[in-house]
């Protein structure tokens, strides 16, 4: 079957890892929507954020030996991980406006720098390149009556002019999104704080903190569900739910979903090919209850 | 953070302000240390603030002074998350995610004088997996940074529930462009012993 | 044969350190047509004017060249010596021997040579220098002020005392303007309105004000003395000259809901409105986007109960032509909003704080309404999302202002003051309630004016924190704070139940409109360009054209009554004689050369080039040349460079002088 887009891949570690759900229903996704994915062969880790935090030359040269090797498959490169979005997003801006970076890169990859690809996270190609239209269309079990909180984090919309992927303070993408398959969204007030991100593995304490707050104010707003775009918060609300439940005396039971799963799940696709039971709180009771399994 | 030092008194003059130093930060960070006015902005927002001895404003206020023992002495610059809301919502277009990068950067070379060493440990651990594998290996890394840190027990309850459902890998292959990767690093390598790059 | 006399300047030392004059003087002196050189401690002094004039007639020259700074500094103070010894005064010419040489430079031999060529250039082309006079200009005794704010207002009634007529023009249905809005004012606490409805009043009844409200300027002709301008009437509906004021027809209407601009669209009017009770002139107008008679053709109660009948909706838009020798543009200020700006716009909004979303985060002007005792409240501090007295109150300073980021870098000088003030008014009315206040610095210079912000806090206890705000969001009926207080070094949460933001001082909306049909110039952000910033505040570079209060640049009331008394007198210094004399540097078509392409009038920025025809002794017409009217041209030479029949010259800079300069290098 001739497929409608064609996108280089690039999953990047979390999702060969704990992310595998996020990697699946990815894959699964688009294949339901005719969409072509094609990974990057040999790719490797972007440095995520331990690298910039300690040595920028080597996170931008990273990203910038990624973004050759994405060069050899056709086709805007997809992301997945927001981390990885916004290192490579940071990398051609970087790279774009300070000339002594550049070549310091060039000299480290051995390699003219190419900075003309385009770099997609998931979200623009279904909201933007395939379109809401297009998607709505494509929803055979629509997510009529279930409430999503979209989560965005910290690295899918800032800084401003980077990632540039809707407005920064504003933004609304993911609720376009999710609402085209015809699920609910709910106003909050945490959906762009930060979830403490990497510190889960030096400083878990802040984690939980910062976590908990996230997980009080989608509770609060009435929200069944969150939804994200990211495997490091997914890992914190999600794998973390019940130790901050346990922290802080209460029960949020907020399943965490990535964006693939649930619009996934409004195109048809089984639990199976979503990785739901990968799932650290079970999504299965909510969906059964909303009918949606 | 030894108390003394965060309450001693500056001595300011041109010897003792490290221009240099800020010259540096700037240089590494792409933007402008003096262009900030203290209005606080970055700290209100800050979601690691309140883990901080430094609130991030007076991060750059004391980089504007060229005090930057004080600032690399105590543990803020390692508790900064990188979530770009201090770069975001700053209203004079100062790059605070970026400047706290080169501070740490700077850190780092000097051996981090800083106490806070799980998150320098972290750090560490995932860029020499980068060099050995290509890919990070979420398992090796907390594994090797609980026997590193000491913390053998620590999210020892969360192991079993992750390995059931499938989300750590026990066995791990290395990338086949390995060596390409690795000329990654000895060239930046090179280039910082040539004076070629900070 | 010329006889030159150049005049070396020693400016105290200020030449003379790195210059040696001597040596420049007498290197001059052999050059041909010099007929005599001398160097002197301070020419511009009394002495050294003297010597100037005294030498002109003992040695009878008959031109001059003064070396000494640049003529901007001294050119008007050297033709004028020359011109009472009895020489026109375009026969004098000044080498800037300091600006461009000794100032600039350390080798004192490299520097003399430099300055006996800049002197020797001077020489060359004082030689072609002819003999200029003055343009006169008739006067036309009558002014127009755009604006009818609290500094139109005060620029009209000045220039009316005077005897001379003012029209007064406002786009508003009335004049007023912020001030009229404004409930108590800082430093006094005196009632905004209680002194300035007199003030209105007074021009409405003033024999020498003509007044045209609910009007916009369409355009400007002509120049200084001599303006044409045409004034748009918009149509009211309501004849101005029958309407009583009763407001009976106000009484009646069935639109009562439609936002009130003047109320910051918290308080309710009708269709047919006057903006506030006190409104000069207290005629209504119909807003016919939102009237029924306009919209449907029914309705029509206002009209039927009108007992004069000036409701009239036939009434038309109306053009008029007044001729004005002088206009003080008074158009005031708008205030940032944090909304969504336009793409593309350099003005950027506040996401985070709800990009004007959430329903009790207010501006200052909003504040002053809910206070005033005739706004929309009745002067009672209430919540305009559920009329709740708020009792926890905040207030953020710097709201766009000295944000780069947000496209606006400058402060805006009045808020740190009308803050305080806030935090007062709301202290006498909320008595169980607190203000909190985050800022940056307490920029309050002015008599009176930091006792006023210390009172509020000292006195009036409101909490000041030294911290900017990162973030506002709606939590139940509270909007959390996220703030810091830099001097504890900590983050500061308050849950208010109502925030206030003081935004911005910014150019009305379409302020680069009116500069262009005026031909004044403007800033990046629209503010109007004052001629001098130090010494020719008021007036533009555009002759006959003045400037008064905040479209020049963010002021408070004093200064801005202030600045239009200033501009007030400008004018009249200006209708003082029955003609005026100007500068004779101006353009001349060679109309001999002249191909009629136009090509000069396309670049003129004065609009002085004029399309002139040459007929012969029958009538018949020849042809079409370019005619620049020297009245109003400004003398930059863009239509000399522009020429390309090279047919314009501009007086005083002409080619050959020119030439003649290079040619001495």
């Amino acid at each position: 079957m001739k497929k409608l887009l064609n996108y280089a891949y690039y999953p990047g570690c979390s999702l060969h890892a704990s992310a595998g759900e996020y990697d699946l229903s990815t894959r699964e996704l688009f294949k339901a929507l005719k969409i072509g994915l094609t990974e990057v062969p040999d790719w490797f880790c972007c440095g995520a954020t331990p690298a910039h935090n300690v040595d920028e030359l080597l996170s931008l040269s990273l990203c910038a030996k990624n973004l050759e090797l994405a060069e050899k498959v056709e086709g805007d490169l997809a992301v997945a991980c927001a981390a990885c979005f916004s290192r490579l997003k940071f990398t051609q801006h970087t790279l774009e406006e300070n000339a002594t970076k550049r070549k310091q890169v060039e000299k480290a990859i051995d390699a003219p720098v190419k900075l003309d690809g385009k770099v997609k996270h998931l979200l623009e190609i279904l909201a933007g390149d395939l379109g809401l239209e297009r998607l709505a269309a494509s929803v055979n079990k629509p997510l009529a009556g279930l409430k999503v909180a979209c989560y965005y984090g910290c690295l899918l919309t800032r800084p401003t002019d980077v990632p540039n992927l809707d407005c920064t303070e504003a933004p609304t993408i993911m609720e376009r999104v999710i609402e085209a398959v015809g699920a609910e969204t709910v106003a909050w007030s945490h959906r762009l704080e930060c979830c403490g991100a990497n510190f889960t593995l030096s400083r878990p304490g802040v984690v939980i903190q910062l976590t908990n707050a996230i997980l009080d104010s989608a509770k609060a707003a009435g929200a069944d569900c969150i939804m994200v775009g990211c495997p490091l918060c997914h890992g914190n609300l999600d794998i973390r739910q019940k130790e901050i439940e346990g922290v802080y005396k209460t029960n949020y039971n907020l399943p965490v979903f990535y964006l693939t799963q649930l619009v996934g799940l409004s195109v048809g696709l089984g639990s199976g090919k979503l990785g739901l039971d990968a799932m650290i709180v079970s999504p299965m009771p909510l969906l059964k209850e909303k009918g949606l399994l | 953070m030894d108390a003394r030092v965060k309450k001693k008194k500056m001595i300011l003059s041109q010897g003792t302000m490290d221009v240099d130093f800020v010259r540096k930060v700037e240089a590494l960070s792409d933007t402008s240390v003096r262009r900030c006015f203290q209005c606080g902005k970055c700290s209100a927002g800050c979601p690691m603030a309140t883990f901080m001895e430094h609130p991030p404003n007076r991060v750059v206020r004391l980089l504007q002074l060229g005090q930057w023992r004080r600032i690399l002495e105590g543990r803020s610059i390692w508790y900064c998350a990188s979530c770009e809301t201090c770069s975001t919502r700053c209203p004079n277009k100062v790059h605070l995610a970026s400047i706290m990068d080169a501070l740490r950067k700077l850190s780092w070379d000097a051996e981090g004088p800083s106490k806070e060493s799980y998150v320098q440990l972290a750090n560490k651990l995932f860029l020499q997996n980068i060099r050995s594998y290509g890919r990070q290996y979420e398992m090796r890394l907390a594994a090797v940074f609980n026997v590193k840190s000491g913390q053998f027990l620590k999210d020892l309850s969360l192991g079993p529930k992750l390995l059931a459902k499938g989300k750590l890998k026990m066995f791990h292959s290395k990338n086949r462009n390995l060596s390409e990767i690795g000329k990654i690093f000895t060239r930046i390598e090179e280039m910082r012993k040539n004076g070629e790059a900070l | 044969m010329s006889r030159i006399g150049v005049f070396i300047c020693h400016c105290g030392e200020n030449i003379s350190r790195t210059v040696d004059v001597e040596r420049v003087a007498a290197q001059v002196g052999n050059m041909p047509g010099v007929a005599f050189a001398t160097d002197y401690k301070y020419m511009c002094s009394d002495p050294g004017q003297t010597l100037l004039k005294k030498t002109i007639q003992e040695q009878k020259l008959s031109h001059v060249v003064v070396a000494a700074c640049s003529p901007r500094m001294h050119e008007k103070t050297f033709r004028k010596a020359v011109e009472s010894a009895g020489l026109n005064p375009f026969l004098c010419e000044m080498a800037n021997i300091r600006e461009h040489c000794s100032w600039v430079h350390e080798n004192r031999e490299e520097a003399t040579v430099k300055a006996i060529e800049i002197v020797g250039m001077m020489v060359e082309r004082v030689k072609k220098n002819r003999v200029l006079p003055a343009i006169t200009v008739p006067v036309t005794k009558r002014s127009l002020v755009i604006g009818g704010g609290i500094a139109g207002i005060q620029a009209a009634l000045d220039i009316a005392d005077c005897g001379h007529e003012v029209i007064l023009v406002e786009r508003e249905p009335s004049i007023g303007g912020h001030m009229a809005q404004l409930s108590e004012t800082f430093p006094t606490l005196d009632c905004s309105q209680c002194i300035m409805t007199p003030k209105m009043v007074d021009v409405a009844n003033h024999p020498k004000i003509k007044l045209y409200t609910f009007s916009e300027i369409e355009l400007v002709e002509g120049y200084i003395g001599n303006f044409q301008v045409t004034i748009k009437k918009k149509a009211r509906s309501v004849d101005e000259d029958t309407c009583t004021g009763c407001g009976v027809c106000m009484t009646k209407c069935p639109q009562k809901k439609i936002p009130n601009k003047f109320d910051q669209n918290i308080g309710m009017r009708t269709a047919i409105y006057v903006p506030f009770p006190q409104a000069v002139p207290n005629t209504p107008v119909i807003d016919r986007d939102n009237c029924t008679w306009f919209k449907s053709g029914k309705c029509g109660v206002c009209q039927k109960v009108c007992g004069p009948g000036a409701v009239d909706f036939e009434q038309q838009d109306r053009l008029i032509v007044e001729a004005v020798g002088a206009i003080v543009v008074a158009t005031g200020f708008d205030l940032y909003t944090i909304d969504e700006k336009p793409k593309g716009s350099p003005i950027k909004g506040y996401g985070e704080f709800g990009h004007g979303k959430i329903p009790d985060v207010i501006d200052g002007m909003t504040f002053e309404r809910l206070a005033s005792a005739s706004g929309p409240t009745g002067g009672r501090i209430l919540r305009p999302s559920d009329g709740k007295e708020p009792k926890q109150i905040v207030f953020i300073q710097c709201i766009g202002s000295r944000a780069r980021e947000k496209g606006i870098s400058y402060c805006s000088k009045v808020c740190c003051m009308y803050t305080a003030k806030h935090t007062m008014l709301y202290h006498h009315k909320v008595h169980d309630g607190q203000a909190y206040v985050f800022f940056m610095d307490a920029r309050t210079p002015g008599k009176s004016y930091d006792e006023f912000w210390r009172r509020s806090i000292e006195e009036e206890e409101a909490v000041y924190i030294r911290g900017m705000v990162s973030r506002l969001y709606q939590k139940g009926d509270k909007i959390v704070v996220m703030g810091s207080d830099i001097a504890v070094g900590v983050q500061v949460e308050i849950e208010a139940d109502m925030v206030v933001l003081a935004t911005a001082v910014m150019p009305q909306k379409g302020a680069d409109t009116l500069a262009q049909k005026l031909g004044i110039s403007y800033d990046k952000y629209h503010f109007y360009s004052e001629a001098h910033a130090k010494l020719r505040p008021v007036e533009c570079a555009t002759a006959g054209i003045y400037l008064a209060g905040a479209c020049q640049g963010p002021k408070d009331i004093p200064e801005t009554v202030s600045q239009a008394s200033a501009a007030a007198a400008k004018v009249m210094t200006l209708f003082s004689k029955d003609k005026m004399e100007r500068e004779p540097i101006v353009a001349r078509v060679r109309e001999a050369g002249c191909v009629g392409c136009f090509a000069c009038k396309k670049v003129c920025a004065y609009g002085a080039v004029e399309e002139k025809e040459i007929r012969d002794r029958q009538g018949n017409l020849i042809k079409v040349v370019a005619y620049v009217n020297p009245g109003v041209c400004g003398g930059c030479g863009t239509c000399q460079a522009t020429c390309p029949s090279k047919s314009v010259e501009l007086d005083g800079y002409t080619d050959e002088q020119i030439v003649a300069m290079i040619e001495a290098l």
